[in-house]
């Protein structure tokens, strides 16, 4: 039982709502870890501020009785912080692109009640571009995957995926394959 | 008329003085700050099931169960010393007279 508990978190497997019975997740995408870790430094930040503000006040503090206060509205503080960094947190795991041998399923997470699902099926692929912009990115190796569909239908771009130049050559080859009739890995 | 001397009855009224500031000012306040910090725990705790419910339930993969346990983790030991830390507050020394 607990065995089992905690294979969950060892070996999750990357199913989905909507998955069809022979489709076979190749990719699972989320942004670069570079993007959540910008926000992340900031909650960081903002959790020494109770820290500064009792060693520079707590003469103060402990002379008009109020430490017990302080030490209070710094842990409802840190609940917050806890809070919104679990919120970064959920909006960048749920924020995925999941490429299949079908198809390409983007999820599009801008908050917890706000999402856009959209799919793109591999036989409408036409072509696939990559974009890195700036050093960070270089270095990095993230950057923007655009997918162009058939006809006059809208772009596909997912941003700052990484290695794009890799997932753009298995959207390519999940292409190919399905036009082929030949089937995928 | 009262009966009683005048220095009698400057502390009877002083007695009166402070029951009512007890009765009328500091307990309604105190009572007022324990439905906040009430209400506080209640948003925190809905704010809370809600990430864990996105988590677990549209999450693919691994990593979402892992945050959704690290966060339940943290949000009990933070909460936990919440309430000891607001447990430990005497709102009567703060209140002015």
């Amino acid at each position: 039982m607990i065995k089992k508990l905690i294979e969950i978190f060892r070996d999750s497997p990357n199913s989905f709502d909507g998955q069809e019975k022979d489709e076979i997740v190749l990719l699972l995408l989320r942004r670069h870890v570079f993007t959540i870790l910008v926000p992340l430094a900031l909650f960081i930040l903002a959790c020494l501020l109770p820290i500064i503000t009792g060693v520079m006040f707590y003469s103060y503090l402990s002379a008009q009785g109020l430490v017990n206060l302080f030490f209070f509205v710094s842990s409802i503080w840190y609940l917050g912080i806890w809070l919104a960094i679990f919120y970064a947190l959920t909006i960048y795991t749920l924020d995925t692109v999941i490429i299949t041998d079908h198809r390409i399923i983007d999820n599009d997470q801008r908050g917890l009640f706000y999402r856009n699902v959209s799919e793109l099926h591999s036989h409408r692929i036409q072509d696939v571009s990559t974009r890195t912009n700036g050093v960070i990115e270089t270095f990095l190796n993230f950057g923007d995957v655009t997918v162009q569909t058939a006809g006059s239908e809208k772009q596909f771009v997912f941003h700052q995926m990484p290695e794009p130049v890799k997932v753009k050559d298995i959207i390519m080859q999940t292409a190919a394959t399905r036009d082929s009739g030949v089937k995928a890995l | 008329m009262s009966s009683l001397p005048e220095e009698e009855l400057t502390a009877v009224y002083h007695l009166n003085d402070i029951i009512n500031i007890n009765m009328t000012y500091s307990f309604p306040l105190e009572i007022t700050f324990n439905i906040l910090a009430a209400v506080l725990f209640l948003i925190y705790w809905g704010l809370t099931f809600i990430i864990l419910y996105h988590l677990t339930r549209f999450g693919i993969g691994v990593q979402p169960k892992r945050f959704a346990a690290i966060f339940l983790l943290g949000s009990v030991v933070v909460s936990g010393a919440a309430i000891i830390l607001f447990m430990n507050i005497d709102i009567n020394s703060i209140i002015p007279k």
